[in-house]
């Protein structure tokens, strides 16, 4: 092995130990109480199952290797019964009654003064915000963001089939399912961003139907609330005005909405502010100009089965002024 | 003591190169994160980056022994750098946005490029 | 043991009589085959071809998995490649492979010589073999299902999969479905009614009770799957909503139909498993299991509790608290007589001096993995746990854990264990160790990074995942694991092909110096006589049962109605042992 190669490794075990768990989708990495609890159980029920593993291995190592003459506790049925009725009963009772005070819990955060609707579409999520009286205030997609500290709740359902949504570092999933409107409180205890992605298997494109959280603190999250309830503002260059007739002109309105265009489509996503989401065709490519223009292109390649049709219709000039109006979106 | 061998790994792979100026415009690997930091791949399919599977623009293997850029421009340093900087500025119809690469970005990136041979 | 029900000498055209209306068809009209001895090994050649063809399939995936962002399988391919790796795995293989060690063992471990109903055996193999075959070969037309094993709609309903594929799955497991019901009927009247004179159920072989419990499981367990993939393909067909929530249907009546079968389906695979360890543990420790009772009591406990669980692979739906905490409390009361069979197994070792033969590693090794299987069984039991963890690659981890470990290693023991009642020649200790040696550190190497992947937020049935991640190095070991596994059972195909002989007509004897009737001499063909059994063990009880069965100094010693003939017993309590009960009572022409 050279040495770089063995430097790498050296690395990659490190990181593997320590730092190797975090991320921005681990359920080891908790960034709210839900998770936290969670993650505590985990750890503990880990320490728990380590011990009774090692002990189980090195009495059936003992039972094989130990020399011929048997002990006497061996040849008792007792302590079978014992170790495999009692001590089981009562540490799995003790188990039960824990995680059922868990399972029972609602997060304890002061309450956000609106709701979430998230609804699960192949292969990526319609988010609206409601406010107070239930009333819609915007529509976004594949983003959610939360005013850190309190908790939010987010009600999830279905335009078509099972999905199930699933932040790890916030809380534990919950499945939407059609004809059903679950609800799941979530609550962030610091700010940050956080990967969700969907758990349950949804067909073809499951695998890239993901989505962000982004939970700051109340200052930003209110600029952000005020900048989603405006309208898509006037292009301030040549280039965007351009990139906007042309998404007008090009049939995109039939899908997607620009509020204060006379693009209102609903198929897809409300693309009213997408230059301001953090990625495009759900959590798979970071938001701007260039990644924007090969979705537009060419999704089906990006995104196999994704159900956005190719437009490989315009001249280089026109992609990226339509490319850069929708990056100017924000 | 590690990064010492570590700089000298790099230093005898590097000699192994046949004299390019590769060394000169940046460094490679750090241009492989930038390439993967743009999602450069969301239209080239350039070999060494995950995911890297475009079909918008050029295939990007061999770049280091093609001739000319976007069609037009020759495949020198002096006209990589700001075509990766600026594309429209260099060749007007193209459909390749300016990404806002820094100069320094830019030529990471040219680096790893010319590393594809 | 003084009087024995048949005097000696025997006529001498008696044993060539016998063996005449007991021989096999000869060349290619062996398919014609209906004896269990001949039916059983087909049924297990069948269900480890679907092992390896699903194994490569599992190789594929893992190829694919090995780095982020790779593209050697295609999405639509990769989601039929992961739905036809579990299906098979579950339906062609799991089921169908302790089926068949039943159809195979039981008669010959009951010293009986068929099961009661030998041509429903054949049916139930034959069935399975072609629909299986041609349900694998939809892979290779593009046409095979692709939602998943479990095959939630409304993915899976006419609106989202609107091709044949997820038929050939509908259609394809229904046949298989009803295979396993017929094998399962077959077992369970078998392990009741052809016994051996004296054999109680006292007397009955652990074993034997494992198949018991497994076959009244799969008689009411698979009646649920049935009737749900009937209506899904009827709602698929003519468009009754059963599963469509606009129209009032529920797809959650889907998922209970499926896991009501699904959650005992996985005892159902792991208790013939553990009959195969309570069966060969005494033999290589030279001593009975310890705690035999309150083994056969857990066996027993396992299927009732195990249709008591099913809601825990529907945690994440929203169903209320209230039944979530039940369904909770009774999966990790599951947990419990597994933990019973451990310990006895366990003690068996203490008591007994374990001889470190190739099936007594796989015990080992079995003993190990699912062990920890079942810890993280408890794990995703618990509520709040199940909803980090669920539909995550932990699960996958779990299962494997417990499936790979509680099936297949025993399984294995099985084979390495048995054979020698099969085979002219026993297989090889030095192969077989190889052959451990890779699949316990391969299986450990794929499987336990899958946990950390989970935690680290890896959904299942993904094709690809990002870098960014940090996946990818846990999906590159678990690559690497994989193929040290597969080499593993490589190894056993070698080992299978250079030292496996069935159907010569002799046998490699009782290498083992095991106590149950299957060692009797006799291979393939049928012991020259019935025994009356006395004991648990009657081979090492009885140091001359051997001879006497094979001078013929038992029940049915020839043929007397030239046609082939059965021993049968009371359902409960066997025939009784003395030669007075007459031999007509143990007469039963099945041919």
């Amino acid at each position: 092995m050279s040495p770089r190669i063995c430097t790498r490794c050296a690395k990659a075990a490190l990181v593997a130990l320590v730092g190797g768990c975090s991320g921005p989708q681990s359920a080891l990495d908790p960034g709210g109480a839900a998770a936290e609890q969670i993650a505590t159980l985990g750890w503990t029920m880990f320490a728990v199952a380590t011990a009774i593993l090692v002990a189980v291995l090195a009495l059936a190592a003992h039972a094989a290797l130990a020399p011929a003459d048997r002990p006497a506790w061996a040849l008792r049925e007792g302590w079978v019964l014992g170790a495999g009725l009692a001590f089981p009963i009562v540490l799995l009772s003790a188990l039960l009654v824990w995680s059922l005070s868990i399972t029972g819990q609602g997060a304890d955060a002061p309450p956000a003064p609106f709701r979430i609707q998230v609804v699960g579409e192949r292969w990526w999520w319609r988010v609206t915000y409601l406010g107070p009286d239930g009333r819609p205030l915007f529509s976004t997609a594949n983003e959610l963001r939360l005013p850190v500290g309190r908790s939010v709740d987010v009600e999830l359902t279905t335009a078509d089939v099972i999905h199930s949504f699933w932040v790890p570092g916030l809380a534990g999933k919950l499945d939407m399912l059609p004809g059903r409107v679950n609800t799941l409180s979530l609550a962030a205890g610091r700010a940050g961003t956080y990967r969700g992605q969907c758990a349950e298997y949804c067909g073809g494109a499951h695998a890239l139907m993901a989505f962000m959280v982004v939970a700051e603190t109340d200052d930003s999250f209110d600029r952000w609330m005020a900048a989603q309830a405006a309208p898509v503002a006037e292009p301030t260059s040549d280039e965007t005005r351009r990139g906007r007739d042309l998404f007008l002109a090009s049939g995109c309105p039939a899908c997607h909405a620009a509020r204060g265009t006379p693009a209102v489509g609903a198929i897809g996503p409300d693309l009213t502010h997408v230059g301001g989401r953090l990625t495009i065709g759900a959590g798979l490519l970071p938001t701007h100009r260039g990644t924007l223009a090969a979705w537009i292109v060419d999704p089906g390649h990006l995104k196999p089965e994704v159900r956005m049709p190719a437009f490989p219709i315009y001249r280089g000039e026109d992609l990226r002024a339509l490319a850069a109006w929708l990056e100017s979106l924000e | 003591m590690r990064g010492g061998a570590l700089a000298l790994a790099v230093a005898l792979l590097a000699g192994c190169d046949d004299g390019e100026p590769a060394s000169t415009l940046g460094d490679p690997d750090r241009g492989r994160t930038v390439i993967a930091r743009y999602e450069c791949g969301a239209c080239h399919r350039i070999p060494g980056i995950a995911g890297a599977r475009g079909k918008v623009g050029p295939p990007l293997a061999g770049f280091g022994r093609r001739a000319m850029i976007a069609g037009t421009l020759p495949n020198r340093p002096d006209a990589l750098l700001p075509w990766l900087r600026d594309p429209p500025a260099q060749v007007a119809g193209t459909a390749m946005p300016a990404l806002g690469l820094t100069e320094r970005e830019a030529g990471d990136v040219a680096a790893y490029l010319y590393t594809l041979r | 043991m003084s009087g024995f029900p048949n005097p000696l000498p025997r006529p001498p055209e008696e044993l060539e009589r016998l063996r005449a209306v007991w021989r096999a068809p000869s060349g290619w009209r062996l398919i014609s085959a209906v004896n269990n001895s001949y039916i059983g090994l087909f049924y297990l050649g069948a269900a480890m071809l679907f092992f390896v063809l699903a194994g490569i399939l599992a190789l594929l995936i893992r190829v694919q998995l090995a780095v982020p962002e790779n593209d050697v399988l295609p999405q639509a391919t990769y989601n039929q490649v992961f739905t036809m790796h579990g299906t098979m795995m579950m339906f062609l293989f799991a089921v169908p492979a302790v089926e068949a060690m039943g159809v195979y063992l039981l008669p010959n471990m009951q010293a009986a010589r068929d099961l009661p109903f030998p041509r429903l055996s054949a049916y139930a193999f034959w069935a399975y073999a072609v629909g299986g075959l041609v349900f694998f070969c939809s892979l290779f037309f593009g046409l095979a299902p692709d939602g998943g094993w479990f095959m939630y709609p409304p993915l899976t309903s006419y609106e989202f999969s609107p091709g044949h594929n997820a038929d050939f799955w509908l259609l394809g497991i229904g046949f298989i479905e009803i295979s396993a019901i017929a094998g399962a009927i077959e077992i369970l009247v078998g392990v009741l009614r052809t016994r051996a004179p004296g054999m109680t159920l006292d007397k009955l072989p652990v074993y034997s009770w494992a198949m018991l419990v497994f076959a009244v499981m799969i008689v009411f367990g698979f009646p649920a799957v049935i009737l749900g993939t009937a209506l899904l393909e009827i709602e698929r067909g003519f468009h009754w909503p059963f599963f469509i929530a606009e129209k009032g249907g529920d797809p959650l009546l889907w998922q209970h139909l499926f896991w009501f079968f699904g959650h005992p389906d996985v005892y159902i695979i792991f208790l013939p498993a553990a009959g195969f360890v309570s069966a060969i543990l005494p033999t290589m420790c030279g001593t009975p299991l310890v705690a035999r009772r309150w083994v056969v009591l857990a066996l027993v406990a396992t299927g009732f509790i195990a249709f008591g669980v099913w809601v825990h692979h529907m945690f994440a739906t929203g169903l209320p608290k209230l039944s979530l905490s039940f369904f909770s409390a009774a999966s990790m009361a599951v947990a419990v007589p597994s933990g019973i069979q451990v310990f006895a197994w366990i003690a068996t070792i203490a008591k007994g001096k374990l001889r470190l033969t190739v099936p007594s590693l796989f015990v080992l090794g079995f003993l190990a993995i699912f062990t920890l299987g079942g810890l993280t069984g408890v794990m995703v039991a618990v509520v709040p746990f199940d909803w980090q963890t669920h539909d995550t690659f932990f699960v996958v981890a779990h299962f494997h854990y417990v499936m790979i470990g509680g099936m297949v290693f025993p399984l294995f023991a099985a084979f390495y264990y048995w054979a020698p009642t099969a085979s002219r020649r026993a297989l090889s200790e030095r192969l077989g160790r190889w052959c451990f040696g890779l699949m316990f550190v391969g299986f450990n190497v794929a499987f336990f990074p899958q946990h950390i992947a989970g935690l680290m937020g890896m959904p299942r049935r993904v094709w690809t995942y990002p870098a960014e991640l940090g996946w990818g190095w846990i999906n590159m070991t678990s690559t690497i694991g994989a193929f040290v596994l597969g080499l593993g059972a490589l190894v056993f195909l070698i080992d299978l092909a250079r030292n496996f002989r069935p159907f010569t007509g002799a046998n490699a004897g009782n290498v083992w110096n095991a106590g149950t009737l299957e060692w009797l001499p006799g291979g393939t063909s049928v012991t020259r006589s019935i025994p009356i059994v006395t004991s648990l063990e009657p081979l090492w009880d009885q140091p001359t049962l051997a001879r006497d069965v094979e001078d013929g100094r038992y029940y049915l010693p020839g043929t007397a109605t030239g046609r082939r003939e059965n021993a049968e017993s009371c359902s409960v309590f066997g025939a009784e042992g003395h030669p007075a009960s007459s031999k007509a009572a143990h007469r039963r022409s099945t041919s």
